[in-house]
């Protein structure tokens, strides 16, 4: 009898471990990797979502490394040492020609349909972006550009109107911290410290003046002379105290949190930064934020600097079809019109920043989108990571004053020019 | 063969007791510089095509190398007898005969416990221009009308990075000068003081001479560090202004990571190698001397 027992529970053990294993055979566990700057917190509402629909597939979340570069470096280090523990990854739009020439990403045209996809009303940048040689190597999932932000409440008071030029804008700001007497209360917060921001900081008065970084083909084409006129604009705003002295000093971070806390009059920012403004429990300027075009530079057309967010695949990986799938979910238009309501991201399909639900949140969408479709990439080149870091650098130093304007442009023409010809 | 290894002769004894430690070695110290090195000579992305001394070249025409270079010696050379000094005085405070010996000995070990990291990102606070408390006590002092951008200027940022690497390592170069002072036997100094001879006869005739040992290894692993300075920088200034504070390590890490150029990354590790090897050996030479 006892002996029976416990064939008897042994069997039923076997049987229901059996049955436990099976489910685990079944069940899919795909790794995604989202920086913090991409709302992990909206993306893992997203990942709810598809479970429910799909039973089979557990997505797990990851997150680290506080900026683009920091991203960067970590899914290099993950990349080079060909580890498959991550499926898939959000990586920033300068990203795409760099990991698809090392072989790091999985060609998306089996698992989401080729190239001409991205021509079915995504926003035209990134198919320049996404599609290296014929292939299409990423999915956008969030859109991003870099915005003048300003004080409402500031400019009506003194009764200021949104400056359409760089010398409007620093009369305006002047004449506004002038007439308030803040000794916090700086003008116009731009990033100057050595981080990807910086990029753009360069690239924005050169652009404003209607000159071109580089060719269709990635050749550098830069106008030494207008680079030199475009980062002496941002050093005599310095001189005027319309931009504060230490600005080498400034991140994307510190921009966001001195305007939440009322101390710049206008900040350029990427457009992410909107939803921090209006939601963050300690931002005083909830209602008072306006947003509008980068300025241009006198004679020139505004300019501003494109970003924002791909999905891509690990090649290494070994869950490609589950995760192929899982893309295709994640850069559908209702994925973009979800982020676009709860997180004011900007969409990467045109027709979503006319969404009446999505309007009813954002209702400068609208407006945004023309600025969206007029907005310069930064190069899109294999050796990105190098070419940015001299730009970066240089620029910062610039800033910081222990380089000349003139030394440091001819600096970055000749280094970067060595890495695109 | 097997009767050899059942009854091993002594030198065959020795080889097998030998071996595992050979192997382990081998496997932890011989293959990663080895990999280095054939990583340094053969385009690691490229289709492994043989790149000869291509590499080794570019690394001496690169300025930034000569600008690394001079920044790591010039990081060694300040913060090695910076921290040598400030460390022995600190042994020597501690050497005291107090009552309780711990808080002084915790007090003394708090900076060495701290990640290198986190010890760079206080100090950069502490060196920010508007938010540091090194800005805001000047402006107290009545010392500043203006304040400074510390981290912004080549010379205050290396000098700021110099004093955070002095802060950081003295404690563990007290830690191993005082283990050092204990050894010295009282006898000598009451044989000293009999004698008649000064305090400061004292220190320099006997414990500067007991203490030379300790001196030296603690010089040792401090400059060996001191060279592969990277993570005070890193999080200070992030080489910055420019270039003006980058390291040899912090550029190692640039080309490998940033740039994903493992093989010029490699190149560069191999010359940061080399001198490290130099001064571990003339180091051992002075240790060598020093025994005799």
């Amino acid at each position: 009898m006892k002996k029976r027992d416990t064939l008897k529970w042994a069997t039923l053990a076997l049987a229901s471990s059996l049955a436990v294993s099976a489910a685990w055979a079944q069940q899919t566990t795909l790794r995604v990797f989202v920086g913090p700057n991409q709302r992990p917190d909206l993306q893992a509402k997203l990942f709810e979502q598809y479970n429910k629909a799909n039973p089979g597939v557990k997505v797990e979340i990851e997150t680290g490394g506080a900026t683009s570069e920091l991203q960067r470096q970590y899914l290099s280090t993950v990349l080079n040492a060909k580890d498959s523990a991550i499926d898939l990854f959000l990586i920033d739009i300068v990203n795409p020609a760099q990991y698809a020439s090392k072989g790091w990403i999985e060609p998306l045209d089996k698992y989401v349909g080729g190239a001409a996809v991205l021509k079915n009303d995504y926003l035209p940048v990134y198919q320049n972006a996404n599609v290296i040689g014929g292939k299409l190597y990423a999915m956008p999932s969030q859109g991003d550009a870099m915005f003048m932000y300003y004080r409402k409440d500031l400019l009506t008071k003194h009764g200021v109107s949104e400056p359409k030029t760089w010398e409007e804008l620093s009369a305006a700001a002047k004449k506004i911290t002038a007439a308030e007497g803040n000794a916090n209360l700086q003008g116009l917060s731009i990033q100057g410290a050595p981080i990807e921001g910086a990029v753009c900081t360069f690239l924005l008065p050169y652009w404003g003046q209607g000159k071109q970084f580089n060719d269709a083909g990635g050749k550098l084409t830069l106008d030494k002379a207008a680079a030199v006129k475009g980062l002496q604009s941002w050093l005599t705003m310095v001189d005027q105290g319309v931009i504060k002295k230490n600005v080498a000093e400034v991140t994307t971070p510190i921009t966001v949190n001195e305007f939440k806390a009322g101390q710049a009059v206008f900040a350029i920012n990427w457009g992410f930064a909107f939803d921090r403004f209006k939601d963050d429990a300690d931002s005083t300027v909830k209602g008072k934020v306006g947003v509008m075009p980068l300025p241009a530079m006198t004679g020139g057309k505004s300019a501003t600097c494109m970003g924002g967010w791909q999905w891509a695949m690990n090649a290494y990986g070994k869950n490609k079809d589950a995760a192929g799938k899982l893309i295709q979910f994640l850069s559908s238009k209702q994925a973009s019109a979800f982020i676009a309501r709860e997180g004011s991201i900007l969409p990467v399909f045109q027709s979503v920043y006319s969404d009446a639900e999505v309007n009813k949140v954002v209702p400068w969408f609208k407006d945004a989108l023309p600025v969206v479709l007029g907005a310069q990439s930064r190069p899109m080149v294999e050796d990105y990571g190098q070419v940015s870091d001299i730009i970066r650098t240089t620029t910062s130093a610039i800033l910081a004053r222990t380089k000349t304007p003139e030394a440091g442009v001819d600096e970055i023409a000749a280094r970067v020019g060595r890495l695109m010809r | 063969m097997l009767s050899k290894l059942r009854d091993p002769s002594e030198k065959t004894l020795a080889l097998l007791l030998l071996a595992p430690a050979f192997l382990l070695l081998l496997m932890i110290v011989v293959y990663p510089i080895g990999k280095l090195v054939y990583n340094s000579v053969y385009a690691v992305d490229k289709n492994g095509v043989f790149l000869g001394l291509q590499n080794y070249i570019d690394v001496v025409q690169d300025p930034l190398f000569w600008n690394a270079t001079k920044n790591t010696l010039l990081i060694t050379l300040v913060t090695v007898p910076g921290a040598l000094i400030v460390g022995l005085g600190l042994a020597l405070l501690a050497n005291l005969p107090f009552k309780r010996k711990w808080p002084v000995r915790l007090s003394l070990l708090l900076p060495w416990a701290l990640p290198l990291s986190f010890a760079g990102l206080i100090f950069a606070w502490f060196f920010h221009t508007e938010y540091g408390v090194v800005n805001d006590v000047l402006r107290r002092l009545g010392l500043q009308s203006e304040p400074t951008s510390w981290l912004l200027k080549p010379n205050w940022a290396m000098a700021a990075i110099c004093l955070t690497v002095i802060w950081k390592t003295s404690s563990f170069m007290a830690l191993i000068l005082l283990a050092g002072l204990q050894m010295i036997p009282k006898s000598l100094y009451e044989a000293a003081e009999v004698d008649g001879a000064s305090r400061w006869q004292q220190f320099w005739q006997i414990t500067i001479p007991m203490l030379m040992p300790s001196i030296i290894v603690a010089l040792i692993f401090r400059t060996i560090t001191a060279l592969q300075t990277f993570d005070i920088p890193y999080t200070m200034t992030r080489g910055g202004p420019g270039e003006a504070t980058e390291t040899l390590a912090m550029l190692i890490h640039k080309y490998t990571i940033d740039y994903s150029d493992i093989s010029f990354g490699s190149t560069l590790a191999v010359f940061m190698f080399v001198i490290s090897l130099f001064v571990t050996g003339f180091y051992l030479k002075q240790i060598g001397k020093n025994a005799q």
